[in-house]
């Protein structure tokens, strides 16, 4: 088998006659940390959603491990870890209840289960917080309990839509470290953010999207030079602005 | 594995004690509100003592018959006295008749006097309950010769429903009505869902839409059991209704709870949205009752017997009411079926529109 683990072809979605999502091709290598990186709007969120089959492209393929998530979905999507952008855990249930939910979906019980639980509990620092209720977490603390409720299963491919969002530096860092610590086991890592330190920080490579397109793909090294011509003193920061523009963009999707 | 999601959701509606109690305790307060109205609701029943009616026969083949429903008669408090002779209208002022009846050879006729409303519709009843019972035993033995012209009935034992109590009829008939709001105790888990985008998260994994609709029903039915349980059991202590048929009522509250549940999920899972389930859900509950007996006993009421048995809140309002005044009912069969049929159907379009909405999700 190649080492391809996710590729798309002419990914496209469009809402009403919005093109939102115009023609992507992405091809994502085993191993990697993946950055996407955009604006608000640019259609990442959405981009991720196709993948995991939450959203239905309008036209186009996604290929995850040789195979069409959305023609052959209970073969593939264990494989997947997704850390949606948007808290998706019970304020009711306890941190251990909603590892317990979301990671029996994928067929974990028992003591397997239990074991789980407190690893993925233990992951992101919340194993004495086990017994307490979602609700009166934290933000940072529901961002990290967010992601336990997607490693147990031990998927191959992690994709974290915007994890850090609205949290302090020492979460955002912690979160960072363990991205690594997952890739360094084998994980492969798709990651997005309008934060550039960050995607600089981790990723491997970087592929820059805008309304919908990917308008420059490659390290951070490959994407200065494509600004500057190769003189250093330039930030990611400065290479996004360039190729983006600086106008506002659509704050009316998901923030 | 679906028990782990039923565990949780089950928790997640159990926190939410507030609703939980609400619901169990609503029909007992509607009951005991509406207590001492049901007295006035309900004196067709209640006010009549023994009375006096009286009957003729134009032919001799129905004899033996009428010995049957005067027997028949005396369980219910009507006394049936033979006029062979004379003008009903006047018969029934001197004799001080509540009613008459004329019993023709293919017709018969209830003649109810204006000074005896009450009595006049126990009267009309009880002779369309036995005339129906009748025909019915004479048909299944007496098929073949039902084309000739001398028809015996061949009556074995008329059964005429006691009399029930205002308080049992409205206890059991309300308790049946909230059953039909179940998925209110579902908001927890639902509103929660919406709210969190759980949804997302159940279609990232290779979980099944049938273990995914199972693992909301069987935990909603199981809350619901408890509450109706607490409900039911309140109703028995608290205001002493009688149920009958301990048996054969659990099991058709069980029936009624499965399939109101699968009714509210298939509301909500089409409209994907609370307020508007629950407004549905209250509209065609509100209709059924209307023409199930919730409102206006079934004895007295005015709705065609079509419309009535269209409506399964009838059938389950009656097969209890029935356990409870005579311990069985010829409505269990057709209760049963009503439920199971619910919640085939509505299980299966749930699950079908769930797949529908993922497959083609915007
Ligand atoms: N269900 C929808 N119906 C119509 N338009 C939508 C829908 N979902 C998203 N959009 C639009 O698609 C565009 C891309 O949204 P998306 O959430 O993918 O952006 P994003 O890159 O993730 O942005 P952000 O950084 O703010 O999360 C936005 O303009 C948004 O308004
Ligand atoms: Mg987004």
């Amino acid at each position: 088998m190649s080492d391809i683990i996710l590729s798309t072809k002419d990914l496209t979605k469009k809402y009403q006659n919005k093109v939102v999502v115009d023609s992507l091709n992405l091809e994502i290598k085993k191993g990697e940390i993946f950055g996407l990186l955009g604006p608000n709007g640019a259609g990442k969120s959405t981009t991720m959603n196709m993948i995991c089959s939450i959203v239905k492209p309008t036209a186009g393929s996604i290929e995850l491990l040789g195979k069409n998530p959305w023609k052959r979905k209970k073969e593939v999507i264990h494989k997947i870890g997704y850390i949606p952008q948007d808290l998706a855990i019970h304020g009711n249930l306890k941190a251990w209840e909603n590892v317990e939910l979301f990671t029996s979906l994928y067929g974990i019980k028992g003591t397997a289960l239990k074991k789980t639980i407190d690893e993925s509990l233990e992951y992101v620092g919340l194993l004495d917080k086990k017994n307490e209720f979602a609700k009166n977490f934290s933000g940072g603390m529901k961002r990290r309990l967010n992601i336990a409720c997607a490693i147990g299963h031990q998927p191959d491919l992690l994709i974290f839509d915007e994890p850090t969002v609205g949290i302090d530096p020492q979460s955002r860092n912690f979160i960072l470290e363990k991205i690594k610590e997952s890739n360094e086991k084998g994980a492969t890592v798709i990651y997005t953010s309008h934060y550039m330190e960050e995607v600089e920080a981790i990723c491997t490579r970087i592929a820059i999207m805008d309304n919908g397109k990917i308008i420059a793909c490659g390290t951070s090294e490959e994407l200065k030079k494509l600004v500057t011509n190769g003189s250093d003193n330039i930030t990611l920061e400065e290479v996004f602005l360039t190729l983006t523009g600086k106008n506002l963009r659509d704050y009316t999707g998901q923030a | 594995m679906i028990r782990y999601m039923i565990k949780n959701n089950l928790k997640l509606m159990l926190r939410n004690k507030w609703v939980i109690g609400a619901i169990a305790l609503s029909p007992i307060l509607v009951i005991a509100i509406l207590s001492s109205a049901f007295q006035g609701l309900m004196k067709s029943y209640e006010g009549v003592d023994e009375f006096h009616a009286g009957y003729r026969v134009e032919t001799d083949m129905m004899q033996d018959s009428m010995e049957q429903i005067k027997e028949a008669g005396k369980e219910a408090g009507i006394i049936f006295e033979e006029y062979p002779e004379g003008d009903v209208k006047t018969l029934m002022g001197n004799n001080n008749l509540a009613g008459f009846v004329e019993m023709g050879e293919e017709t018969y006729t209830v003649y109810v006097s204006a000074d005896y409303a009450v009595e006049g519709m126990t009267l009309t009843y009880f002779m369309n309950q036995v005339m129906e019972e009748g025909c019915n035993q004479a048909l299944h033995q007496m098929l073949p010769t039902m084309q000739q012209e001398e028809i015996e009935l061949p009556i074995e034992q008329l059964d005429y429903m006691p009399a029930i109590n205002s308080t049992d009829y409205y206890g059991i008939v309300y308790i049946v009505y909230f059953c039909w709001c179940g998925i209110a105790s579902a908001i927890g888990v639902l509103a929660s869902e919406k709210k969190n985008g759980i949804d997302r998260k159940y279609q990232v994994s290779a979980i099944s839409n049938v273990k995914l609709y199972l693992g909301k029903w069987i935990p909603i039915v199981f809350v619901n059991m408890i509450e109706m349980g607490i409900a039911i059991a309140v109703s028995v202590v608290l205001l002493d209704i009688h149920w009958g048929n301990p048996w054969m009522s659990t099991v058709l509250m069980g029936l009624t709870i499965m399939g109101s549940v699968a009714f509210g999920l298939m509301l909500y899972y089409i409209s994907r949205n609370l307020v508007v389930t629950i407004i549905v859900l209250f509209i065609s509950v509100f209709v059924m009752g209307f023409f199930g007996g919730c409102f206006e006993t079934y004895m007295f009421s005015t709705v065609s017997d079509a419309i009535k048995n269209a409506s399964p809140i009838y059938h389950v309002n009656r097969a209890l009411v029935e356990y409870s005044c005579m311990g069985q009912s010829t409505y269990t069969n057709s209760s049963v079926l009503y439920m199971l049929i619910i919640i085939g159907i509505c299980s299966a379009i749930t699950i079908i529109v769930d797949g529908i909405r993922k497959r083609g999700r915007v």
